[in-house]
């Protein structure tokens, strides 16, 4: 019981501290877009657009980062069976990357 | 324009998002919707832009609800298995599916939530009649309990027909990818009528893995290009901003008029979204 508490406050911190970073980071590049919109701001090569970005892909990562929290910890308890159950949600999102990229 | 518009993306996600927030429902719903029939924006783009918002309102919510015990994480990563399964195949049909689809899926997705919202939620059963869960096998250890406040103690549950709640939970990972949206509509029969959970723990429980879900689409939309930073930028960013005000609201307004409302916005998006169906089918004659 007191392993899976841990684990909750793990990943409560985790998505808390990860989703803040992430919002300031849009916040951030959405202040300077707009402060900054007199000049070259609208420039896709612009800091704006690139820490807004940045903020983005946090984001899309973190729950990624989450499950692979939760891969980790299960290891470590020795509970195979949740680790990869952990680790096949993972490899679906791996796959859905893999099949679902561009081509190029 | 840039700027105008970005503003524009901002409050109008901040509204929505305060408004889903104060029923506790994600923005998604209403994000899309609002940014194709109002804001012109491809289909694609807006839901790019939705799904960002929707993990982030998930992992920036899901906090209080892991530190009061809510959220059934062993649950929740047994049912992801499903829902990002689901995902993986919307993402893969999204590039398939004609627009037209989608306009006309989004429609049924919003009169379903309308009549959602009309049925109450209740909880699906009486939270004593369940104390069954020691004596009952439990291979994977998913019954568990949580603490209560308003009967100020801890309730046990159990968590009954796994299979087939993860079955609408593949169903709900499909629709999330493909429309954008957190898709509680599904998974909201899922967990409490399928499976038969505390209406706290689903509520709690399928924030958690919404996150999940959205990031297992959100990643190939990345890289497909669709979500564009100059709109899921203030999307994302407004919704953060009216998540945290919903949640306060929701303490002030009553429950009822709040509902009426909800639901009148749900049928007006929907038949707004079928309107234009039938433009764009029209057009293209």
């Amino acid at each position: 019981m007191n392993r899976v508490r841990r684990l909750e406050e793990l990943l409560a911190g985790l998505l808390r501290y990860g989703s803040w970073s992430a919002s300031a980071a849009i916040g951030l590049g959405f202040l300077l877009a707009l402060v900054g919109s007199d000049s070259a701001a609208r420039n896709p090569a612009t800091a704006a657009h690139r820490i807004a970005t940045i903020g983005i892909v946090l984001f899309i990562l973190l729950p990624m980062l989450r499950v692979l929290v939760m891969f980790l910890v299960f290891l470590r308890e020795r509970d195979f069976r949740f680790a990869c159950v952990a680790a096949s949600v993972l490899a679906i999102i791996l796959l859905g990357i893999v099949l679902g990229r561009p081509a190029t | 324009m840039a700027d105008s518009f970005s503003l524009w993306l901002f409050a109008v996600s901040v509204g929505a998002s305060a408004l889903g927030g104060m029923l506790g429902m994600a923005s998604g719903i209403f994000i899309v919707p609002i940014l194709t029939l109002f804001g012109h924006i491809e289909m694609h783009t807006a839901i790019g832009a939705s799904i960002v918002s929707v993990i982030a309102c998930s992992c920036g919510g899901a906090g209080p609800f892991l530190k009061n015990r809510l959220t059934n994480i062993r649950l929740a990563i047994v049912l992801e298995t499903a829902t990002t399964a689901g995902a993986l195949t919307g993402v893969l049909l999204a590039g398939i599916v004609p627009v037209s689809y989608l306009y006309l899926l989004f429609a049924l997705i919003l009169f379903v939530s309308a009549y959602q919202m009309l049925a109450r939620r209740r909880n699906p059963v009486p939270a004593f009649a369940n104390q069954g869960a020691s004596c009952r096998r439990d291979a994977l250890r998913l019954d568990s309990s949580y603490p209560d406040r308003e009967i100020g103690r801890e309730v046990l549950y159990r968590v009954d027909r796994l299979g087939f709640g993860m079955l609408l939970m593949y169903g709900a990972g499909l629709i999330s990818a493909l429309l954008g949206i957190g898709s509680g509509v599904l998974k909201i029969p899922a967990m409490d009528t399928a499976m038969r959970l505390p209406i706290k723990v689903s509520s709690a429980t399928s924030n958690f893995m919404i996150g999940v879900t959205a990031a297992a689409s959100a990643g190939v939309y990345f890289l497909r290009g669709s979500i564009i930073t100059e709109v899921a930028g203030p999307v994302a960013f407004g919704s953060v901003i009216g998540a945290i005000i919903g949640a306060r609201i929701l303490l002030v307004v009553p429950n009822d008029k709040l509902r009426l409302l909800f639901v009148g916005i749900l049928v007006i998006l929907g038949a707004q979204m079928l309107l234009t169906l039938f433009g764009v089918h029209l057009r293209s004659l």
